[in-house]
């Protein structure tokens, strides 16, 4: 079944992903990408308590995520990859070649950022990256959870 | 490093009831979790002019979202990490590593879980004939897991600060957590007939076999048409499907 | 229907519209609530309450998680129990549903209106926020609670007329089998709503089961009544 949702989403394991993606995909595992919760042990602590006993749960950093994507690709339960940031999933990609498709489900306010959708914030240069991504074939939709309409790239950057 | 004698957690509880007054696209929850966290940094306000009250206080209405009703939850260990000297980038991360786990665990716990249990045992209250105290019984047991765990959030975040992840381990919420799907499930589940059954009673012959085939076709629909179709819509349009077929056939 | 009783109606109406996110959430937002309540004010809890269920029903589709954007039922059924306030079974559900959905459809653009307002309040004093200035943080909040106030009051208000507008309009004027038709489709686009959101919740997990065994239980209880 493979990875069915890469995720872009700065709130990384939170209700939209467990509730919202989780139950009608019937996801087995999550894998969430980021360098610094991987080197953090009470913040893994912390996002395992969010996540329901039958959901398995795996931190990586962006090289080991790299490694190990074709592994994950290859389980058979149905998953999903969650990244905290453009940044992240932008270097998987180059990494791996294997992200073919990315939601971007919550970028939020920070300085420099400006408002594209509800849940969308971007700065200039994260609406360029996310141009070049597109433009490598990979497939950018934003979406916060799968009952909203998948809002295309050319939409809002 | 500060300890606040009697943290007034009562009027930080009080204020947590209004945490999403301020609800807004740009700090969502922030500005609500910051009112709330306000009463307990005031024993911040001694010493360089009350600098590190005002630091603190802005930090707190950052950007945050989690379940509102485990705000307090975060409110409670910030203000706590505040008066135990930690850094500001440690209470910055602690804030931004709550919001998921908050979220997910709350919204199993109350969104897809005690909500729609207690409310389809209204359903099927009202089904059964118990009328108004079936809605009074929904509001009053509702009532108490919500206090409750709002109570909860906010007093084991301020007893357990920067380590919070260990109220999050109390068995008692992991159970809840397990058992809220199930439960819901069993409850809608059975909510669903007896509420069919009770606004279909209106209907007689043919009028029920037309029911069935717009309430299949609907579920249909609406499950193989997410994202695009939502009940609202559904039902404004067979609204119009109906008016118009009626006006036809007189 | 009284202008008092209109004016109760709008105070309730904006109760409710208030509780749902903003103060105190204790879920007087909830159909099952407001209606029944709005039916007790009118002298016809049979309305409030078959109202009540029906847009119960419709709730369950929605998840309120994050920015999510969804219609806001609470209101919506206030002007609906006073759009079927004396009209009985079909007719009431039809004139129900339709001045309901229109007003949760309403009820959610204006959510969506008042948050980016409150957004462009917050924007605005960012640097007196970030100067930890406690008063502003807390004016800022009472501003907005008020502003989700308004925001209540009048949906509702454009609820309860649009709700008066039916009743004079077009109460009278359906054919009988257009009144049923107008019940089927409010009570099946309700069912067919909370059954497809239930089950986006319930997942293919082991939570099904239990879904399937409470859908036969509940009919079992039909059955026997």
């Amino acid at each position: 079944m493979s990875i069915v949702l890469y995720r872009v989403d700065d709130r990384l394991i939170h209700g939209q992903v467990i509730v919202g993606w989780g139950q009608p995909f019937h996801v087995g595992f999550i894998v969430l990408v980021d360098d610094a919760v991987r080197a953090s042990d009470w913040e893994q602590d912390l996002y395992r308590m969010g996540v329901p006993p039958h959901i398995e749960v795996s931190f990586a950093s962006i090289a080991e995520a790299a490694q190990r994507l074709p592994e994950w690709e290859a389980d058979p339960r149905p998953g999903i990859l969650l990244a905290g940031s453009i940044d992240t999933l932008a270097a998987l990609s180059a990494n791996s070649h294997r992200v073919k498709r990315i939601n971007l489900g919550g970028i939020h306010h920070q300085p420099g950022r400006s408002q594209r959708l509800r849940y969308v914030y971007l700065s200039d240069s994260e609406a360029v990256k996310l141009k070049e991504l597109a433009g490598q074939g990979i497939e950018i939709t934003a979406q916060d959870v799968p009952t909203a309409r998948p809002v295309p790239l050319e939409e809002f950057a | 490093m500060t300890r606040a004698r009697r943290p007034p957690l009562g009027r930080s509880l009080l204020r947590l009831f209004t945490v999403q007054g301020s609800w807004n696209y740009e700090r969502l929850q922030g500005i609500g979790v910051g009112v709330a966290e306000e009463p307990l940094l005031r024993d911040l306000r001694a010493g360089e002019n009350g600098a590190a009250y005002r630091a603190a206080v802005a930090r707190g209405a950052h950007f945050f979202n989690a379940h509102p009703y485990l705000c307090g939850l975060a409110v409670g260990a910030a203000a706590r990490a505040e008066h135990e000297g930690a850094t500001p980038e440690q209470v910055e991360r602690l804030r931004s590593a709550l919001c998921g786990p908050l979220g997910s665990l709350g919204d199993r716990l109350v969104w897809a879980g005690w909500l729609p249990v207690t409310s389809a045992l209204a359903l099927i209250g009202v089904a059964l004939g118990l009328g108004l105290d079936a809605v009074i019984g929904f509001l009053v047991v509702y009532n108490v897991g919500h206090v409750g765990l709002r109570w909860w959030a906010l007093w084991a975040g301020w007893t357990h600060g920067v380590r919070v992840a260990v109220a999050l381990h109390q068995p008692l919420l992991q159970r809840a957590a397990a058992w809220s799907g199930p439960a819901m499930a069993l409850a809608v589940g059975m909510a669903l007939p007896l509420s069919a059954g009770y606004l279909g009673g209106a209907f007689t012959g043919w009028a029920r076999e037309v029911l069935a085939v717009a309430t299949a076709a609907g579920c249909a629909l609406l499950w193989w048409g997410r994202g695009r179709l939502t009940g609202l819509r559904y039902g404004l349009a067979l609204l119009a499907v109906a008016a118009l077929v009626g006006w036809l056939w007189r | 229907m009284s202008l008092e009783l209109q004016l109760v109606l709008l105070l309730w109406g904006t109760l409710v519209g208030l509780d749902l996110v903003s103060v105190p959430q204790m879920m007087i937002a909830r159909p099952i609530v407001a209606g029944p309540i709005a039916g007790a004010m009118l002298g016809d809890l049979g309305a409030g309450l078959q109202l009540g269920v029906l847009f119960e029903l419709f709730q369950y589709d929605v998840l309120p998680m994050g920015a999510t954007r969804y219609p806001e039922y609470g209101p919506a059924t206030v002007a609906a129990v006073s759009a079927a306030h004396g009209a009985a079974g079909a007719l009431g559900l039809g004139l129900g549903a339709l001045v309901g959905l229109v007003t949760a459809m309403l009820g959610g653009l204006s959510m969506y209106i008042v948050r980016r307002a409150t957004a462009r309040a917050v924007h605005a004093v960012t640097d007196r926020l970030e100067a930890g200035d406690a008063r502003l943080l807390v004016r800022l909040h009472v501003s907005a609670i008020a502003r989700d106030a308004l925001r209540a009051a009048a949906v509702t208000a454009a609820g309860l007329g649009f709700a008066h507008l039916v009743r004079l309009f077009l109460a009278g004027t359906l054919p009988l089998r257009g009144v049923t038709l107008l019940g089927i489709a409010a009570v099946a686009a309700a069912l067919a709503a909370a059954t497809a959101g239930t089950l986006r919740v319930v997942g293919r997990g082991a939570s099904l089961g239990w879904f399937v065994a409470g859908v036969l239980g509940g009919t079992v209880l039909v059955w026997l009544r």
